[in-house]
């Protein structure tokens, strides 16, 4: 029993990694309806940004999430303006190949920059673990659940009760009718975009407490990250929520149950069923929302 | 002027071939490693082993007189290494090629090469199925994914064992390793001599190496009470693990990498105390005693004054002791003809602790040297000791890791 819920802590705290990386992805695709590829690798910058300065000021590295996450957004406007709005009009799938260009281009300047070294931010508090009962928690896993739920909470409030979040649904469910009431189109979606990827500021300086940093880093985490918006239902923010803890659940249980060898068969498998079940996800809309 | 350049330039070639011709032909030697993508880095320093190791041999004189002269050719994936091969035979017409790091650049270029007739001298790979395809003329002077596996399941035997006072049968070993070609290598072999010597593997589990988390994994072995983990893997899942035991409170008794993740000063860096007391078996490194592997300080002492550093890691000196075994066999050959270069291979014998990795070389048929071997180092104080075997040893290994 006491393994059992050992395993349960251990899903929930792994899903709350993947939620903050799913929220950011799913309030792009679910406002600017643009699948963003990059996304791994804007989570990697976000990582190299975190371990330099860390490692130039000797600053924790949860300390630097504001420097990281305003760079981010920064990196995130300009992605939306350069990138992706020349481009709204186009088919989607060139959009694909734009941010699939970017994801190529930061990962290639990334191994330049670097090299495939692996690095990692050294911290103090975040890697040593506390007991409850029979469980034991790891602090810095705690901490990032908590920020993943207070983000949600935080998300959730921005869209339903403020103006800028009411033109950014408005915007979700009509890009023209929403351009009809008044709202900037090109400006609304420089504003989501950064706001998506400087989640992924938040993400990183939480993340690389636990996780070292190298070019390819980004792609260990968005792979699943895709499969919790999908699962979700694309664009429903407490879709991505539910998702991810439950995605943590299976890649826990199914770990100890079936083998670690076999656990993204146990969860691919969860998956296709879901889908086939309700192809827009568990949050989806439902048909015809597309 | 273009054309009477041409000409110039053309017959300049002709007396530089005829100037060397009288002189008694130089040897050339192909040279085929990754210079150049994701394996360049330990590529280039397995390259500068055979470098030391062939101005070492043209200093003294050369080959039964000849000079040799490297031909380096560019492998960094299997088809760019056929490619390579087939120029190194074809168009360069070298006596004998040099290689290859990596034991996918090693399958590709061996198949040419063979074909060509030209022999290969495989200094690094450790796939075992480079010399196992029944290839005449491909030798190998390294060891290979089986002696990483013997020696782990020996260390467990020979080493872990007496520390905890304790028969190695009654031990229970679980074995993890990355999906990949690597990890299922090195791990099948290990569940084949546990087989064998009648120990009790109590787990044996895969896991991508792209995981982000081993927790279950860990609970599972914490679950099963193994003693003793042995672990194949790269860097990111070496770290995962140490710290998710760690976080766990799972102490296994010893815990035995297999080179990769486990050799870097990077993860014990990263992992801190928590590294300390892990064992890894790995090809020798240039740091193990000298009373076993004689030549090693002036090897050391060679690399330091020709390339400013002191060796990256241990390639360059697998190489090396490599190349010059096999130089000796060339010379010993007095000829380049494809049959008596095996037949002087499969002549040349010298006792183990005779090189300066502490190998001796005997072939097999099959052209692997059957006195290679790996060590067991262990990562004592941020430093990782050559602890076995005792010829080569620099520490004693230490029982029970420090928590």
């Amino acid at each position: 029993m006491s393994i059992f819920l050992q395993l349960l802590v251990n899903g929930l705290l792994l899903g709350g990694a993947y939620a903050i990386i799913s929220i950011s992805l799913t309030l792009i695709f679910g406002v600017v309806r643009v699948v963003n590829f990059a996304h791994g690798e804007l989570l990697m910058v976000g990582l190299y940004a975190t371990w330099m300065i860390t490692s130039h000021t000797g600053m924790h590295p949860y300390a630097t999430v504001v420097p990281v996450a305003l760079l981010l957004f920064i990196i995130g406007a300009a992605m939306q303006r350069f990138v992706i709005q020349p481009l709204l009009s186009a088919e989607p799938h060139i959009q694909i190949f734009a941010t699939v260009g970017v994801s190529t281009a930061l990962l290639n300047l990334a191994l330049m920059v670097f090299g495939a070294d692996v690095r990692s931010a050294q911290a103090s508090f975040g890697t040593d673990a506390f007991q409850i009962g029979p469980v034991s928690i790891v602090t810095g896993q705690l901490a990032t659940f908590l920020t993943a739920i207070l983000v949600a909470l935080g998300v959730y409030v921005f869209l339903q009760h403020t103006f800028t979040g009411r033109g950014f649904r408005a915007l979700a469910q009509n890009r023209a009718a929403a351009a009809l009431m008044g709202v900037n189109v090109n400006k609304a979606y420089i504003l989501v975009f950064a706001l998506g990827t400087s989640l992924l500021g938040l993400a990183s300086g939480l993340l690389a407490v636990q996780y070292p940093v190298f070019p390819t880093v980004g792609q260990y985490f968005v792979l699943t990250a895709f499969v919790v918006v999908v699962l979700g239902g694309l664009g429903s923010l407490p879709g991505a929520v539910v998702g991810s803890l439950f995605i943590g659940l299976i890649d826990s249980i199914a770990g100890f149950y079936v083998g670690s060898d076999l656990k993204e068969v146990v969860y691919f498998v969860i998956f296709l069923v879901i889908l086939t079940v309700r192809p827009t996800g568990l949050f989806g809309l439902g048909r015809g929302s597309e | 002027m273009q054309p009477l350049r041409k000409l110039a330039a053309a017959l300049a070639c002709t007396a530089a071939l005829s100037f060397t011709a009288a002189h008694g032909a130089d040897l050339k030697l192909g040279a085929l490693y990754p210079f150049s993508g994701g394996l360049a880095l330990l590529g280039d320093e397995s390259f500068r082993g055979v470098q030391l190791a062939v101005d070492e041999r043209n200093a003294a004189g050369g080959v039964n007189g000849s000079k040799i002269v490297l031909v380096k050719a560019d492998a960094v994936d299997a088809n760019q290494a056929v490619g390579e091969a087939r120029r190194l035979t074809s168009v360069e017409n070298v006596t004998a090629v040099f290689g290859s790091y990596a034991s996918g650049v090693s399958a590709a270029a061996t198949q040419v090469t063979e074909l060509a007739g030209v022999p290969y001298f495989e200094l690094g790979a450790v796939a075992d199925t480079i010399t196992g395809r029944g290839m005449k003329y491909v030798f190998r002077s390294n060891s290979t994914a089986r002696n990483f596996a013997e020696r782990s399941i020996e260390a467990v035997v020979k080493v872990v064992a007496p520390q905890l006072k304790a028969d190695p049968k009654a031990l229970k070993i679980a074995i993890i390793f990355e999906d990949g070609s690597y990890g299922t290598l090195v791990s099948g072999f290990q569940k084949e001599e546990a087989k064998r010597l009648g120990l009790n593997v109590v787990e044996s589990q895969s896991y991508s190496a792209k995981s982000v988390d081993l927790s279950s994994l860990v609970l599972r072995l914490k679950g099963a009470g193994a003693d003793i983990v042995l672990q194949t893997s790269y860097q990111n899942d070496t770290t995962l693990f140490i710290k998710q035991a760690a976080n766990a409170g799972f102490k296994p008794k010893a815990v035995i990498g297999a080179g990769g993740g486990y050799s870097l000063t990077d993860t014990a860096k990263q992992l801190g105390a928590a590294m300390d007391g892990a064992y890894d078996v790995d090809f020798p490194q240039d740091t193990m005693a000298e009373n076993g592997a004689p030549g090693l300080r002036a090897f050391t002492a060679a690399y330091q004054k020709q390339f400013g550093t002191p060796p990256r890691s241990g390639h360059s000196l697998v190489n090396y002791v490599g190349a010059k075994a096999f130089l000796d066999v060339l010379s010993a050959a007095k000829s380049t003809d494809k049959d008596k270069i095996r037949e002087a291979v499969l002549a040349y014998k010298k006792a183990s602790g005779t090189s300066a990795a502490g190998w001796g070389f005997d072939f097999a048929e099959n052209g692997q040297n059957k006195l290679a071997t790996t060590n067991l180092m262990q990562w004592q104080k941020g430093k990782l000791e050559t602890v076995y075997p005792e010829g080569v040893a620099t520490a004693k290994p230490i029982a029970a890791r420090a928590d």
